[in-house]
């Protein structure tokens, strides 16, 4: 493994322009080392004519039905990357992990190929001719890990009684405005919405496994299906406040009565303390290998809740962990590498879908006009773009393994276009003092850095959460690059729930997130880094305009025409059902953006650490690693297994 | 005392030649104070002292180790001019670590008073000398570099500026303070005194971290590196006077009947002469030893600051700043040289320590009749 790492590396310096293509047809690269099965949709027992099931050896013994039953009529099977795994273990995680490792099952899931929508918990779904219904077929014969069928109720319940009830959604969801959910039989319901919404299966492709929770389990804490008195009577003796905050930290496993809920995904909690979460196969799992072995292979999961990431760090790299990479940078590569020869551990280099791991957000809503107003100037933004040297950022922090871009889509996806990556991406210090000069902005008091025209020193404050991609550091390089053209940027590490705080109060001149949501599945959805279509404690751009579109211009500022323009274009590329239309309209939005500036984008599609124990097998060697397919799920975590 | 024999007429000693002579005697105390006048006046000059300036990076040396100064080459020549050889920085690809090995073709000389990076130094004088550079080509890292190639050696001196500098200021406040305070309650006494007592009794028993913590993540963030800096220093010294306000208080309540003070009072001395004139400059070196033994808990005030992120922030270069750049896992395992600041931390706290030591042994008449019996 160690020798083919090296070969590919070489293979880039060597082979330097074709790299350069591979990068943008990536996928296509990592095609031909994931199987076949995996861009497909997953056939059945039946299709495959396997007959004999078995099941893990923990299994028997216990009082459960047996396995054919257990499977239901006609399971589904997911091929593992190489060889057929074989039962047993236990698996050391952390808590970090939750959404990663444990196989989180939703009704599509999402290809490898970061465009494709595949069947899972749903075997088909169609979508009305005008777009305003999406009806989905459930696979017959799921069921939860306490035995109970999977069934259309269990959706209804989150989508009607959980995101529509103003009490547990004060503010509806964007994506729950205007529908409802409506049941046809036990195994078809539907989503409807008062405007076309084709996109809705995206979303529950990616989304879909925060979209059903069990029923029959969560009704006892509804006030639709309990009375009133008896319900706080409940929640009260669990010690909550109301029946929201207890479902919703129920259903995140954050208290011990999590226990209690089954689920449809490869693994149920079984303990639950302050520092410890245990999991155990779930009996009733609905996938099988095509051997006709129950999946998952791994037996149990132990879960460590450490919130330090350097101790997750030096965990992970001293073998205390089988699987960790949602706390590791790429700064720990070298430092895991080292652990790597002691060998108890193997890491693997995948690649993060970020298209720019940083994006540099000026807040254009900013209540100082005369900050909000410089902003505004697309001299000022190109300034500050090019006044940063991506490439000396790719040498420092990615060991020149990233790729410097601006914030634009991925290139898998059908909207990318490499001018939109480079526009006012090179490094010209000149042109950023002689733009800056021109502004105005001159040092009058000579201590190096710009002022205004009537000599008030130009500052501006930065506010960070320093998390998922190396931003503390470029950001450091960043306030390096712009002092050397002589603006003063100071840096604020705040903590995420400040940062949301001061996200929605408008109080932040600027701020910076992961530059995610830039895949097909997502990007057509939520636009959001360069279109005021939405704003939170990730995008802090244009918190007034976003505010005038989703009060129909009650409240917020009306935008400029250009962004009001691109709202429109965000509002039909949403809801066309036309998918050429649909890649038109993005391309226009990106185009407008790469032209503009909106953001300003450092390094992306950086490599991404993933440690493994070297005994798991069944994780392939590359990979995409981001919030748009949930980390891990295009690659079947359940199909893992230890030698 | 046979093998220091006096120069001078006994007779015509004066009080502060003998304290001088008692404190020539502590030897580490003396090897402190030449460090300690030593490490000032790199600080003070830091930007002539050292090669680079503090946000000039080399990006072929990131994370490289100290370089090693020769005056011998490969071939067994000896230079008398000190030299340095480059580096080859090598990623290697299996281990994703920069590899730095010494290449023997490029041999950087280091020329002492030679130009280099423009700078102004104390932002008046506009020049390009440093003490030493390798010239026009080449580099020098006397203790290797940071993650981000900067010249550590260069950040050392730049970050003794910062806390250094503010161990004095914030020592000479604490004086103020604890002057004004302790001279105020031991003079007028009565319910001045009390009041004044009661509010020491408090602020000495708060903990100290978790309130300069509070404090200093109260400091604005819009505040300019200018302004976070003398918020510190006040800060820190806003609880550093207690001490040396209660010290101050007792001398004076013994002081307050002593002849001196009382034939001052009845000659008709005003009060404020009384105190500048007569009782302060009674116990002067008193003070200044209490102080010297107070710079040392400024500065570590400084960097637990600094090193807990709540302290000085980058752009400015503090010895705090540096060891927070530190404080990981990896450096101790990969990049061990990035701790150097805080081996200056160690050593110039022992030096004001040994140097506050050897001060009260001198000014004290009876540890110095101890130790010479």
């Amino acid at each position: 493994m160690v020798r083919s790492s090296i070969s590919v590396i070489t293979l880039r310096v060597i082979l330097l322009p074709v790299l350069v293509f591979l990068k943008i047809a990536g996928v296509t690269a990592d095609q031909a080392v994931l199987p076949k099965a995996w861009f497909e949709p997953s056939r059945t027992a039946s299709e495959l004519g396997i007959t004999k099931f078995s099941q893990s050896p923990i299994l028997s013994g216990l009082e459960l039905p047996s396995v054919e039953v257990r499977l239901g009529k006609d399971p589904l099977v997911v091929s593992p990357l190489a060889d057929i795994g074989r039962y047993g273990g236990t698996i050391r995680i952390t808590r970090n992990e939750w959404l990663t490792f444990p196989n989180v099952e939703s009704p599509m899931t999402i290809s490898a190929d970061m465009r494709t929508i595949l069947p899972n918990l749903a075997q088909s779904w169609q979508t009305s001719p005008d777009g305003r219904r999406l009806t989905l077929t459930l696979r017959e014969g799921i069921k939860w890990s306490d035995g109970k069928p999977l069934v259309s109720d269990d959706f209804l319940f989150v989508f009607n009684d959980l995101w529509l009830n103003d009490e547990f959604d004060p503010i509806p969801r964007r994506m729950a405005k205007g529908g409802r959910a409506e049941k046809i039989d036990d195994r078809t319901f539907y989503y409807e919405f008062e405007n076309p919404n084709p996109l809705m299966v995206n979303y529950v492709a990616q989304y879909g496994s925060f979209m059903f929770l069990p029923k029959h389990y969560y009704q006892h804490f509804h006030p639709r299906y309990v009375e009133k008195e008896m319900l706080s009577r409940r929640i009260e003796d669990l010690g909550f406040i109301s029946w929201m905050e207890y479902i919703e930290a129920c259903r995140r496993q954050l208290i011990e009565e999590s226990v209690d809920q089954p689920t449809v995904d490869a693994f149920q909690i079984v303990e639950r303390t302050p520092t410890l979460a245990r999991y155990i196969r779930n009996p009733y799992y609905f996938k099988i290998d095509p051997k006709g072995q129950q999946l998952p292979y791994i037996d149990k999961i132990d879960q460590q809740i450490i919130d330090n990431k350097e101790v997750i760090a030096a965990m992970s790299a001293t073998g205390q962990l089988d699987f960790s990479a949602f706390e590791l940078k790429t700064q720990d590569i070298p430092l895991l590498k080292l652990g790597e020869q002691s060998g108890d551990i193997r890491v693997l280099i995948w690649n993060r879908l970020h298209s720019s791991d940083v994006v540099i957000q000026p807040n254009y809503n900013y209540p100082d006009k005369r900050l909000a107003k410089l902003y505004w100037d697309h001299r000022f933004r190109e300034a500050l773009s090019i006044a940063i040297n991506r490439e000396e950022m790719n040498q420092i922090i990615y060991f020149g393994q990233g790729t410097p871009s601006q914030m634009t889509a991925h290139p898998s996806s059908a909207m990318y276009d490499k001018q939109f990556a480079s526009a006012y991406a090179d490094y010209d210090p000149a042109r950023a003092n002689f733009l800056l000069d021109a502004l105005g902005l001159i040092d009058t008091d000579g201590d190096g850095l710009r002022d205004y025209e009537d000599g008030e020193p130009l500052t501006i404050t930065l506010e960070f959460v320093d998390w998922e991609t190396p931003k503390g550091i470029s950001l450091e390089l960043v306030s390096i690059y712009w002092r050397e053209v002589g603006i003063d940027l100071r840096l604020k590490l705040v903590d995420s729930s400040l940062q949301s705080e001061r996200a929605q109060a408008n109080k932040m001149q600027m701020t910076v997130w992961h530059g995610d949501k830039v895949t097909d599945i997502l990007l057509p959805i939520s636009p959001l880094w360069w279109a005021p279509i939405q704003s939170g404690r990730e995008n802090t751009l244009w918190n007034d305009w976003v505010r005038w579109r989703q009060t129909n211009g009650r409240l917020g500022v009306k935008p400029p025409p250009i962004m009001t323009q691109l709202q429109e274009w965000a509002d039909e590329m949403y809801s066309t059902i036309d998918d050429k239309r649909r890649i038109e309209l993005g391309k226009k939005i990106l185009d407008v953006g790469a032209k503009n500036i909106w953001t300003i984008g450092t390094v992306g599609l950086a490599p991404q650490p993933v440690v493994i124990s070297p005994k798991l097998r069944g994780v392939p060697d590359n990979g995409i690693w981001g919030w748009d397919n949930r980390w891990t799920l295009s690659y079947h975590p359940s199909t893992w297994y230890f030698e | 005392m046979s093998d220091s024999p006096l120069e001078f007429d006994l007779d015509e000693v004066s009080p502060r030649q003998l304290i001088w002579q008692r404190f020539k005697r502590h030897r580490l105390a003396m090897v402190s104070i030449v460090f300690l006048v030593l490490i000032y006046l790199m600080a003070g000059f830091c930007e002539f002292v050292t090669p680079y300036g503090t946000e000039t990076r080399n990006v072929k040396a990131i994370n490289a180790p100290p370089m090693t100064i020769r005056f011998v080459d490969e071939g067994g020549q000896i230079s008398l001019r000190p030299f340095v050889y480059g580096y080859d920085m090598h990623v290697n690809a299996d281990t994703w670590m920069r590899e730095y090995t010494e290449n023997t073709n490029f041999r950087y000389p280091i020329y002492f008073f030679s130009r280099g990076e423009r700078y102004r130094l104390w932002g008046l004088i506009d020049t390009d000398l440093h003490l030493f550079t390798t010239g026009h080509k080449g580099y020098v890292h006397f203790f290797g570099t940071d993650q981000l190639g900067r010249d550590l050696f260069s950040r050392v001196f730049y970050g003794a500026r910062i806390s250094l500098s503010i161990g004095i200021v914030g020592v000479v406040l604490t004086l103020f303070l604890g002057i004004f305070f302790g001279g105020v309650a031991g003079y007028l006494g009565g319910i001045v005194d009390r009041l004044v007592q009661r509010i020491i009794e408090v602020l000495q028993s708060l903990p100290t971290l978790p309130l300069w913590m509070a404090l200093s993540a109260a400091l604005p963030v819009a505040w300019s590196s200018i302004g976070v800096y003398f918020g510190i220093t006040i800060i820190l010294s806003l609880f550093g006077w207690p001490v040396l306000a209660r010290q101050v208080r007792g001398r004076f309540l013994a002081l307050r009947e002593e002849d001196f003070v009382i034939s001052a009072r009845l000659l008709g001395a005003s009060r404020m002469r009384i105190i500048f004139k007569h009782m302060l400059p009674s116990f002067t070196s008193h003070t200044i030893t209490t102080a010297t033994l107070a710079i040392p808990g400024m500065i570590l005030g400084e960097t637990a600051l600094s090193f807990l992120g709540i302290g000085l922030r980058p752009p400015v270069v503090s010895w705090g700043v540096l060891m927070q750049q530190a404080q990981n896992y990896q450096v101790i395992v990969m990049t061990p040289w990035l701790l150097i600041p805080g081996l200056f931390v160690v050593l110039t706290v022992m030096a004001f320590n040994f140097l506050g030591d050897g001060l009260r042994d001198a000014i004290d008449p009876y540890s110095a009749n101890r130790e010479a019996s």
